[in-house]
């Protein structure tokens, strides 16, 4: 049965010596053995420089507030991870973020205050539980696509939110919930070693979510969100892969709250608003949709710039309400201009850079054309132009065209 | 299972068997039947309209058809009905499609759009895959190679890292044909391979589709509209015309036929 034609041939050309377009988080889907390291050493690095900003706060170096501020960055860089796998990769969308995080915070909170049980199980069953809530909005959104959808799951996140404030026995209602650092196998953790727990957690979820995204599940999502049709044609079940893609978002949000109440020790219900899920939404768009750095980039820009460097500025400073502002007017202007977030900017300006280096040493075409047609295969130039085009269409309309053409 | 057996002779691959689908009051399909023999190029052809695309869409399940029974003989040499088969099911039988509008993924590198094919031929669990098992990681090298050779045979490798966003169409539509035969299929249903190409292309297209089928020893069902490449490299043809049988015939026979020129050019006076 395996009649592979130009074998021979076709092994040749799996190394190719010239430039690859290093423009795209797809384009490095598909590592060589031997770079295979450096990504995850590149996540590694990434986590030691954060883990030594934190350290440096012993020092001195930073104040103490900015260490909370960077933390909650961690925190809700993890989130906002599991919100791109869903909007991102997935094209599916969810305003329920803040209601999942929440119960993440509290599942934490109850298990090791109340219950006495230990860090590890109480962040698993914060994991878990919410986890099967996504499943349950899965199921849902079979049935209702786009801006129904986020309703539905805006209405979820309310009701929990309500829960929170209503059931005071297990979550303290409007006083809210009294959590502590994570005690990890009889080593209680302080604010900097929480901090370092929080830079390890992200880490990790980097990996996972950069496994996850190259390979076959990942291209599920893709399909998924690209052509529903093409996805069902190739035998991707849209039904498991939105389940799984919810299940995803999920954890993460629930592992967010849980090390939310881990690290702020405390958790009360006006944090699980709407303004906590439109600003997970912010982090992913301004960042990147589908790109994992820019998801972090995107976390930093709106948890931790308007506390640690606009408020600081002279008249702008004075105005309330700046981050509210700031995140508005950020969020319009990448939408409008760079609808592949800042780890779009910073890709364009590398193909470009890369461009200039090659036709600098004369093997590029001068002046390349426009017309994709007649570039040269694989010219550097030509590498640099194909994201162009893609990110006109790129622009956010998460599920806009799923559906289309598919009868039930 | 057994009694479908009888269905289809030895040499068959696909029989459509009084097909009927309405949409509403309008009969797309009316009572259609034809058979498709193994390792045929068979074109399925009619004037706008005709119900040809929608034929494709109740084989592969896309929709449902009314009345009427797809028995195919599937890549464990089992004849089933492939009526009421998950949509998502029919390629696990051997069957795989492609697209009148082209459904390739933007943002995804050929490389990748190509392993979408092979989606369900990856064994190794998601847990697996997220921990980089050493087993998924063999797995996922081992059908970029496979994704490559297809590209390779294609001639378009030299762009398997370029993403599909902004890619010409021609090159786009060998990526779908790519997609479609990295499964290795028994059956291959394009649907119009030839729109949108030009004169070079489309006769490209032609040496391509022959090679596909020897190569990948698959059987081959399409609609096209182009009537040189329908005449040029169809074994038989299948006309209709508002979604009812008219003749299935080789080419010189189809071309011969009144129905036929009728249904294309009107009735003479």
């Amino acid at each position: 049965m395996n009649n592979q034609p130009n074998m021979k041939q076709a092994t040749q050309a799996v190394n190719p010596h010239g430039p690859r377009p290093e423009t795209s988080q797809a384009a490095a889907s598909g590592p060589q053995p031997t770079l295979l390291g450096n990504v995850y050493f590149k996540f590694i690095l990434f986590g030691v420089a954060l883990g030594l900003i934190g350290a440096s706060q012993s020092l001195g170096i930073i104040k103490a507030s900015t260490l909370g501020y960077l933390g909650n960055v961690l925190i809700y860089a993890v989130v906002a991870l599991g919100l791109n796998l869903l909007l991102g990769y997935s094209g599916l969308i969810t305003l329920g973020t803040a209601g999942f995080m929440g119960f993440g915070s509290y599942l934490a909170a109850y298990f090791t205050s109340d219950m006495d049980i230990s860090f590890w199980g109480a962040l698993l069953i914060a994991i878990i539980v919410p986890t099967l809530f996504g499943v349950v909005i899965g199921f849902v959104s079979l049935r209702i696509e786009g801006i129904y959808l986020a309703i539905a799951t805006l209405c979820v996140s309310e009701i929990l939110l309500k829960t929170f404030e209503e059931a005071e026995e297990l979550t303290g209602g409007m006083q809210g919930k009294k959590a502590s650092y994570p005690n990890l196998f009889g080593f209680q953790l302080d604010r900097l070693t929480t901090y370092i727990l929080l830079v390890v957690v992200l880490v990790l979820i980097m990996m996972l979510t950069y496994n996850l995204v190259n390979g076959q599940m990942g291209r599920a999502f893709h399909a998924m969100r690209g052509s529903e049709v093409a996805a069902a044609a190739m035998g991707v079940n849209l039904l498991k892969y939105r389940l799984i893609s919810f299940a995803l978002a999920t954890a993460y949000a629930g592992l967010g709250g849980a090390l939310y109440a881990f690290f702020i020790k405390f958790t009360y219900p006006s944090v699980w608003n709407i303004n906590l899920s439109l600003y997970v939404l912010a982090a992913v768009v301004i960042g990147g949709m589908r790109s994992i750095y820019g998801t972090v980039i995107g976390a930093f820009v709106v948890w931790a710039v308007p506390d640690l460097i606009l408020k600081n500025l002279p008249i702008i400073g004075k105005i309330s309400g700046v981050p509210y502002i700031f995140n508005g007017i950020l969020i319009i202007v990448v939408i409008m201009f760079y609808p592949n977030g800042l780890a779009g900017i910073g890709n364009t300006l590398k193909a470009k850079a890369m461009a200039m280096i090659a036709s600098g040493a004369g093997t590029g075409p001068k002046g390349a054309s426009t017309q994709a047609d007649t570039r040269t295969p694989g010219s550097p130039s030509g590498a640099a132009q194909s994201p162009a085009p893609a990110q006109g269409d790129a622009a956010i309309r998460p599920g806009a065209d799923s559906g289309e053409g598919v009868s039930k | 299972m057994s009694q479908n057996e009888a269905i289809l002779k030895d040499g068959e691959t696909l029989k459509i068997d009084h097909l009927s689908i309405h949409f509403g009051g309008l009969k797309a399909v009316d009572d259609l039947s034809f058979t498709v023999r193994d390792k045929e190029i068979f074109g399925l052809i009619g004037p706008n309209g005709a119900g040809k695309t929608t034929v494709f869409n109740c084989i592969t399940q896309f929709y449902k058809p009314t009345a009427g029974a797809v028995y195919f003989r599937d890549n464990k040499n089992q004849v089933i009905n492939l009526v009421g088969v998950p949509v998502h099911n029919v390629i696990r039988h051997g069957l795989v499609r492609t697209f009148q509008n082209v459904e390739v993924i933007k943002e995804l590198s050929l490389l990748d759009n190509v392993l979408v094919g092979a989606h369900i031929d990856f064994k190794s669990s998601i847990l697996s895959q997220a921990l980089k098992l050493p087993g998924a990681v063999r797995e996922e090298a081992a059908f970029k190679q496979k994704a490559t050779d297809v590209l390779e045979f294609l001639e378009i490798a030299d762009r398997k890292d370029e993403k599909a966003g902004g890619q010409p169409y021609g090159i786009l539509k060998k990526v779908e044909l790519a997609r479609a035969i990295i499964g290795n299929s028994k059956l291959i249903i394009l649907d119009e391979p030839a729109a949108g190409l030009n004169d070079t292309e489309t006769m490209d297209l032609a040496a391509i589709i022959r090679k596909i089928r020897d190569a990948y020893n698959a059987t081959i069902l399409l609609v096209e509209h182009d009537m040189r490449l329908v005449m040029g490299i169809c074994d038989r043809i299948c006309a209709i015309s508002f979604g009812k049988f008219l003749a299935c015939d080789v080419p010189a026979e189809i071309q011969k036929n009144k129905l036929v020129q009728e249904a294309y050019l009107g009735e003479e006076e």
